[in-house]
């Protein structure tokens, strides 16, 4: 199993990286271990997290793509959907059997064909567009539906800081 | 593909209960590439062959309770289940005429109601009923089927030449190392495997296993067969869908003893004993063990209470008091009433009678002269009724657990009395002049089990005029049972043996009827409205 995962994320690592969609890096943090990368999410413009370059870990399980990778952004993030240690919790990053409250639909979850990039696309749109539904962040979503000027001072706050933080490992070596 | 994958579902082989077996008439079909006897992989024949229904299953005649209810009852192993399974499809599939394999998704779909099923298929909400249960219809897919009619079920290998990326593992495949659902996303046979190995053995799904790709059409189970090739895995899945079949099923319920793997069915759904082929005797309505006089609900809320540790805050507050600061719970062993906190952050000094500060009773060190009428009233009564209550509980608690316990010993008792069957049979008895000890014994754990639930009963009972006669049926039982308890643990001699066998036997039929008496009482109660219980959410 662990060999089908390996190969499946040195083909993905392949194809983002000779395709890589726009504001978005993604890679194996060494060549020694393929199952935790680091990816660098840059905010999308005309949001309250433009300019602003978000990293992140992600950690494969063994069976992958039978289950979904794990996320966290190393950045600080204050956002309705990441927990404030950075973890992300969005529905595609879900196992279909874990919604035992059916608050999510199958086709928005995690399946074998889904892929670190659409995962990342995903997660892009959500800083986007928050679902203030279920939020991780409590706090963050009560500020952002009732106080969305005191939401964008923090949201720039860690935007300037991101930019202050080395940039993400890729670049680094180069 | 051959036909080594004949072994698992619906296999009925095994088949050991003279069954009328209306189920192979399929067999012969050698294109039929999973082998499954019963052909689910088969299109509808249409010839409705196995028609016959639910209730064809033939079941000796010692499984069937007579007497007491004119409902007869079935006990059905695991292979019985599955037949009776295949004929639940068999029927629909006769009248509706779809591939069995989709039938057997839709009847899980809708609980194995069959009606219901038959409704929706022929309202004009057709459509959405296939939406729901999340298979394609049937007439969708006709035109993939007639070209590959060598292959069986809904898992459609597509046999052009050309080459795929699997999705999942991104290799790139001849397509005929590729499976796909009617709803036509190809993967590699071998991403398949892992992916329905996985669903099956991590998740325990069976029902539920959908497409791989991001739609929810539903993995049928000659898919499943064909990728799976690990009899573990198959084994499981069939385990799992026999399961969720009898757990849908209204009229069926799992023989509650361990490991047991029969189940029982019944033709309507109600409150009654029945008896597995393993011998464990149980409620149908709710899989206790049978409980009589006792209702369910009853029965349900006695068993959560002995459980809970409810009793345990009763006891506290029967026996002791809080300290006035810290709320620490205190109870008293000796000495005075002034008493001094032992929590080492609180200290408070307080009068142990009335609860106030020790301050004011000054230096009356053994009484307390600060008497409040009210609240001491208060303290005293609130005290009192849970005192009471803990009481309450413990009488009829150490009743049931009493009669539980003698129960338990059960087996020792039946080894007892095959010795002394055996002794009085060289006291120049015949074999069957000695059955009545057995008898009496099988009389007296009767007796104890109904015992057992009429404290059950009596504890949840308000008191009025039944409930006097109620008490009065189960003074006599008890007393007679006893009895005869004590009559089965006399030595028999050859000359008191003819003695103790009328003694015995009398005694046996007399618990025997009074038994009958107090639960046609009981009943007859339920049937009358008699009974009235201690808390008014119990409805009878």
């Amino acid at each position: 199993m662990a060999s089908t995962a390996l190969r499946r994320l040195m083909a993905e690592f392949k194809q983002l990286s000779e395709n890589p969609p726009e504001g978005l890096m993604a890679g194996p943090i060494s060549d020694e271990n393929y199952f935790e990368w680091e990816a660098a999410i840059t905010g999308p413009q005309d949001t309250v997290f433009e300019d602003g370059v978000f990293i992140a870990r992600l950690t494969f399980p063994q069976d992958y793509p039978l289950n979904p990778p794990k996320m966290k952004f190393m950045s600080k993030i204050f956002h309705p959907n990441i927990y404030a240690d950075g973890r992300v919790c969005i529905s595609i990053l879900h196992a279909p059997g874990d919604d035992p409250m059916g608050y999510e639909q199958s086709s928005e979850r995690w399946s074998p064909v889904q892929s670190v990039e659409k995962v990342l696309l995903s997660v892009m749109s959500m800083l986007a567009e928050p679902n203030t539904e279920s939020p991780a962040n409590v706090d963050a979503a009560k500020m952002w539906r009732e106080n969305r000027e005191d939401f964008k001072k923090i949201a720039h706050k860690h935007v300037r800081m991101t930019l202050e933080e080395d940039p993400p490992s890729e670049s680094r070596n180069t | 593909m051959s036909s080594d994958d004949e072994d698992y579902l619906y296999d009925d082989d095994s088949d050991d209960s003279g069954n009328e077996s209306t189920v192979n008439q399929d067999e012969d079909d050698d294109n039929d590439d999973f082998g499954m006897d019963i052909g689910l992989g088969e299109e509808a024949s249409g010839s409705g062959g196995g028609g016959g229904g639910g209730l064809m299953m033939m079941v000796s005649g010692a499984d069937k309770k007579g007497s007491d209810h004119a409902h007869p009852y079935e006990v059905l192993s695991t292979e019985q289940i599955v037949e009776h399974m295949v004929d639940c499809i068999k029927e629909v599939n006769s009248v509706i005429q779809i591939p069995t394999t989709t039938v057997r998704i839709l009847l899980n779909h809708f609980k194995w109601d069959k009606e219901k099923l038959m409704e929706r298929y022929f309202s004009d909400s057709q459509e959405q009923m296939f939406a729901e249960a999340k298979v394609v219809p049937p007439y969708k897919l006709g035109a993939k089927a007639m070209v590959a009619p060598d292959l069986g079920g809904r898992g459609v290998s597509l046999s052009a030449k050309s080459t795929l990326e699997c999705e999942i593992c991104y290799l790139t495949l001849p397509k005929s190392l590729t499976t796909a659902l009617e709803c036509g996303h190809p993967y590699c046979n071998s991403c398949w495997t892992e992916y329905i190995t996985s669903k099956i053995m991590n998740e325990g799904a069976s029902q539920s296993i959908e497409c791989p790709g991001n739609c929810d059409i539903l993995v049928d189970d000659v898919t499943v067969m064909k990728l799976v090739k690990d009899s573990k895995v198959k084994l499981k899945y069939q385990h799992l869908i026999t399961n969720s079949f009898v757990d849908c099923n209204r009229l069926m319920r799992w023989c509650p003893a361990p490991d047991c793997p029969n189940a029982v069915k019944v033709q309507f759904v109600e409150s009654r004993p029945v008896k597995c082929r393993c011998s464990h005797l149980f409620c149908f309505a709710c899989s206790e063990n049978w409980h009589d006089p006792v209702r369910c609900v009853l029965i349900k809320r006695w068993i959560k209470k002995c459980d809970d540790d409810s009793e345990t805050s009763n006891w506290i507050s029967a026996n002791t008091k809080e300290c006035p600061k810290c709320k620490a719970t205190i109870e008293k062993d000796g000495g005075c009433n002034h008493m001094i906190c032992r929590n080492q952050s609180c200290r408070a000094d307080f009068c142990w009678v009335c609860l106030g500060p020790w301050e004011p009773h000054g230096s009356s060190w053994y009484n307390c002269n600060r008497y409040d009428e009210d609240e001491a009233k208060n303290a005293r009564d609130s005290q009192e009724k849970s005192r009471a209550a803990l009481q309450r509980y413990l009488f009829y608690c150490n009743r049931y657990m009493n009669h539980l316990q003698s129960l338990k010993f059960e087996n020792n008792l039946y080894s007892m009395v095959k010795d002394k069957m055996d002794e009085m049979q060289q006291h120049n008895m015949s074999w069957i002049e000695v059955q009545f000890l057995k008898k009496a014994v099988d009389i007296l754990c009767e007796c104890r089990r109904t015992l057992m639930y009429t404290y059950v009963f009596a504890y949840y009972l308000k008191r009025n005029n039944q409930s006097e006669l109620f008490e009065a049926n189960q003074k006599d039982l008890e007393n007679s049972t006893e009895h005869l308890s004590e009559y089965l643990e006399r030595d028999i001699s050859a000359e008191n043996l003819v003695d103790i066998k009328q003694k015995v036997q009398d005694k046996f039929r007399y618990c025997d009827s009074r038994r009958r008496v107090l639960l046609d009482h009981v009943h007859e109660g339920y049937d009358r409205d008699w009974w009235v219980y201690t808390s008014d959410d119990i409805t009878s």
